[in-house]
This record gives structure tokens, sequence and C-alpha cells, in this order.
């Protein structure tokens, strides 16, 4: 079941006092499944904010459709299935941390002793429990994060939107929101994350998107995105110094780098190489990481815009 | 309908956390002391001597509402223009970003949101001239033993008049997302506007001879909420328990406060965040 379905989505912001007109989403189309973490990368103004707030009724598409939880964006009452941490949120200042939840559960349909339960089990799954009792403007920018990501679940929602959910958390704060998000997912919840910390995104998204100046780059598992699919790396069993003048790429550790055109080619290899009496011990795809893949992508769409 | 009462409700409790807020309280309940110390060293027999209307000598619980009334014009203008101060800021402190986000991520419709905004600050100042008047009126109701019920009808007729300003400071704030336009506005058309217009069509509408700009005042008088009248006029006229002598201001006003809330409520729904 597809949680999330965007069709041809598209927004474009227009100025009545401008003339220039900014796409920050152009025809995206996006179906994401129920328990799942997709993460959505780009560099600052790819339109990552733009697409929740779209999904979420806070600004409005200029063309295409879209639904969450297979009900329209429009009907506001879905949203009570619905979390969302925005980047740079803002609580009313003259409320306490216990308060803020009870606020917001509250607006998302709650109330009564169920509320205040879900209130304290939150505060302490965020580590906030002494600080419940303490206005937030004295709060930190990591316990306003932490507190944040309380209010995005204080309706136990199906769906969570999270944007930047690390921004300003330490290390060891870091390691426990992942935790509290594996958690999740391990309850069947989705999660769609937003976020610039590439390696986060890596240790746990499911599913990546990439988008850059409002156009979907490309969508798929870590592993589908960051496997290098011509190049291998050949482990050859003992010292061996067979494949030397091959032409292949020698690497420090000894094994040998092979560039491919397609699958055959590399059998072909395999079996030149095993004619000869040289045992491999490893033939393994080589992989990119999330982050040189990303600053790839973004670099060659780039140079297309352009071109 | 609850999610409106809990805008509402946490609206109040924003209020109540300006300092604004208590300085009304607080200078009402100093008003309220300085009343009581007058009252009680006034002389009944003096006081039915002195007060007199066209040299006619007042009925006692007319000179008591007189009292009411000189004490309260006064302050309830003071309260509409702090009132008008610190309830500016509610809808633009809302559809501040990362605020606003929060908001429309619940499951709670933009009408809702707004109206729960509209309400929580007149129900601030509902409580505030509430607490100002039932504390006037006991203080002399008290002293004299003569409780004039009437005059608590000023709570609303004040209410209303805020009422009315306060639809125009909504408007401006959803589309300016700043109260400084709204609270210029209202104040303009408090202090300056209204008894302008409404002085022009009473006492200058001898003098004035031109039939345009008879027409130029009428249509602006009609357009603009009569503030000055229902403050004035029809404040004095619950007061002192005639009721309404003239519906027509409270009529167009209500249908600005009407046609602004809903303007407002509309740019609102389609206003991109």
């Amino acid at each position: 079941m597809n949680i999330i379905e965007t069709k041809g989505l598209t927004k474009v912001y227009s100025s009545s006092f401008k003339k220039n007109k900014v796409q920050a989403l152009v025809d995206f189309n996006l179906n994401v499944e129920k328990g799942v973490i997709f993460g959505l990368l780009g560099p600052n103004g790819a339109g990552k904010t733009t697409l929740v707030k779209l999904l979420l009724g806070i600004t409005f598409p200029t063309a295409g459709s879209a639904s969450m939880i297979e009900r329209d964006i429009y009907d506001y009452k879905t949203k009570k299935e619905i979390g969302y941490l925005p980047e740079n949120h803002k609580y009313p200042s003259y409320l306490k941390g216990g308060e803020v939840l009870k606020y917001f559960g509250r607006l998302s349909g709650m109330n009564g002793a169920s509320l205040d339960k879900r209130i304290d089990e939150l505060l302490e799954l965020v580590k906030l429990s002494q600080w419940k009792k303490t206005k937030v403007k004295a709060y930190s920018k990591g316990m306003m994060q932490r507190l944040g990501l309380a209010q995005a679940l204080i309706n136990d929602p199906e769906l969570i939107f999270l944007d930047e959910p690390t921004d300003g958390v330490d290390p060891i704060g870091r390691k426990e929101i992942r935790d509290i998000l594996s958690e999740l997912k391990s309850r069947q919840k989705t999660i769609f994350l937003n976020s610039h910390l590439l390696s986060e995104v890596e240790l746990i998204t499911d599913r990546v998107g990439i988008l850059n100046k409002g156009r979907l780059l490309r969508e798929g598992t870590v592993k589908e995105l960051t496997e290098k699919k011509e190049e291998y790396k050949l482990v050859l069993d003992g010292e061996n110094t067979a494949l030397d003048n091959s032409g292949f790429t020698k690497q420090s550790d000894g094994s040998f780098l092979v560039k491919v055109s397609d699958i055959n080619e590399l059998n072909k290899i395999i079996d030149n190489i095993r004619r000869k009496g040289i045992l491999l011990k490893e033939v393994v795809p080589l992989k990119s990481t999330l982050e040189e893949m990303f600053i790839s992508l973004i670099n060659e769409s780039e140079k297309a815009v352009n071109e | 309908m609850n999610n409106i009462w809990i805008t509402t409700w946490y609206t109040v409790r924003e209020a109540f956390a300006r300092k604004v807020f208590l300085f009304f309280i607080g200078l009402s309940t100093l008003a309220i002391i300085i009343s009581a110390i007058v009252v009680s060293v006034l002389s009944d027999a003096a006081l039915q001597s002195s007060i007199t209307v066209h040299n006619q000598n007042l009925m006692f619980d007319q000179i008591v509402t007189s009292i009411e009334l000189m004490i309260i014009t006064p302050l309830i203008s003071l309260g509409i223009l702090l009132a008008i101060f610190s309830s500016a800021s509610f809808v633009p402190h809302m559809l501040e970003k990362g605020n606003i986000d929060l908001h429309l991520s619940k499951p709670i419709s933009r009408s809702q949101l707004l109206l729960g905004k509209y309400f929580g600050g007149l129900l601030v100042v509902f409580i505030n001239i509430a607490f100002l008047v039932i504390g006037i009126w006991l203080v002399i109701s008290t002293r004299f033993w003569i409780f004039n019920f009437a005059f608590l009808y000023v709570i609303l007729s004040v209410t209303f008049t805020f009422a009315v300003l306060y639809a125009l400071i909504v408007l401006f704030g959803v589309v300016t997302q700043s109260s400084v336009l709204g609270m210029m506005s209202a104040y303009f058309i408090f202090l300056i506007l209204s008894p302008l217009l409404y002085a022009g069509r009473t006492k200058f509408g001898a003098i004035i001879t031109s039939d345009f700009l008879k027409s130029v005042i009428d249509f602006f008088y009609y357009l603009i909420p009569k503030t000055s009248e229902l403050i004035g006029e029809l404040t004095v006229n619950l007061a002192v328990g005639q009721g309404i002598v003239d519906w027509q201001p409270i009529l167009t006003s209500l249908a600005f406060m009407l046609v602004a809330l809903g303007y407002s409520i509309y740019l609102f729904n389609k206003k991109d965040f």
C-alpha cells in the first residue's frame, strides 16, 4: 500500500509585484510505501520543504494531485494520522514543555488521561521528563528538537514527516533519535525524512529520493543508488602477480579494479582468469558513498541545466 | 467546535502571558480602588443637590448612574486603546514561520484556527472589560445601595465595539502578516474617522452646503464602523436603561465586522505559507 502518492505535483511561486516565477516543484511523481523510512535529499532550495508543505496543506499546488493514507491532501482530517516536525519550529514561549505537548495533542483530537499518559511516555522517550514543567523559552536548541519530535509523535501517527530532525542535536542525541525512528519503523510507521546529513540518511533510510531544482532526479534504495554498476573489485587468492600487467588497476590491498560494459564482459574476464588457473576469492560490485553519488548526481543535473 | 474552543482558550493564555493585559487588569483594579475611596466620602444629600440636568434635580438612582458613567466612560476608551494594542499581534504571531506550519499540520481547518484566534482576542477583552465594569458597578452600587443592572450592558457594547475593530485588525493581520497596519487602521477609525464622520453628519451637517460632499460623507459614514456612536450614545442609552434607540449603527457596524471577518477567512484559506 502506498501511503504517499503524488502525480505531476507542481508548485510555482509567483508574486503579484515581480514578474519572475520560481518553480519550486516540477511534475513531481512519487510513491512511498507504508512502513518504510524514506529520505528526501537535495541541496538548499531543491524543493524538499515545499513538497512536505504541499502534502500537509500548508501551501497549495499549482498543478497535479497528491494523496496520503489513501485520502486527498485537501482533507484536513487526514492529519489526525500524521505527525510533523518542521524545520525551525516555534512553540508558544509562555508554555512549559508538557503544556506544548498538551496543546498540540488537543489540536490533534486527544484529551483526558490518555493524553496525559502519552505526554509522560513521550517526554521519557526523548529524555525530557525532568524538563516537563520548564517553560520552553529556557530550552536549548537540542532540547527544542527533542520536544519537536515528541510533538510530532503525540497522536501516535501512521505517517511522520521530519524536517532536519537532528539539527542542533549532539551525536549521542542523534543516535537516540535514530533508535526512536528504527523503533517506529518496526511498528510499521512510515517516516518521511528531509535531511542534509547524508551519512545519517544512509544509516536509517530504506529508500531515498534525490531532488534538485524541484525535479526528482533519482529514487531507490540506498544500495541501488550507490552501486557502481560497471565497476568490480576482484580479490585473488593469496599473493598473485599473474594479473599485474593485464591492464586491470591494482589496488594497494592487492585486489584489482575492473571496468566492464555489462555482466557478460565481467563473466568473460572471470573465465579468462580461471583459465589461467588463478583462484578468485571475491568479486565485489563497487559502491560509492551516498554523499559521492549525491554530489555527482547534483553536478550532472546542474551541468545538464546549464547546457 | 472543539478546535475553535482550544484555539480560543490558548489565545486567552497567550494574552495573559503578555504584560499589557496584566497592566490593564492592574489599571482597572486601581480605578476600582480609587472609585471606592471617592464614592465613600461623598455625601448623599450633597450629591442630590449638586447634580442637575437642565436645572432640574435628578432622582437619586439617576445620580448613581451618572456617577457610574462619569467614571467608566474615560476608562472604556482607554480600555479599547489598550485592547487594540495588545491584541493586534495575535494573528501575525500565529502566522510566523515555524508556528503556522505546526498549526496547519494538525487536524484543524484554517477557518477554525482563525476563528479561534478571533474569539480568543474577544474573550480576553470581554474578561478585562467585565472586570472593570463589574468592579466599578459593585463599588458604586454597594455604596449607595442602588443596583442599576442595566449598567452592566456596558460590557456588551464595549466588547461589540472592540469586536468590530478586531475584525479589521485580523484582516490586516492575514494580508500583511504584521500587526502595525491593523493597529494603525483601528486607531484611525476609532480616534479620528468615526468621530469625524459622525460630527460631519450631525454637528457640521447644517454648514456643509455641497451635496457631493454630503454624499461622500454619507458613503463613508455607512461604510466605516460607527465606533464613536457605539461607545457613546449606545453605551449611555444601555447604561441608563433606555435600551437600543437606534439600530442603524449596530447593524452597519455588524455588517462591516462580518464582511471583514469573512474576507479574512477567505484569504487565510487561500494563502500559501
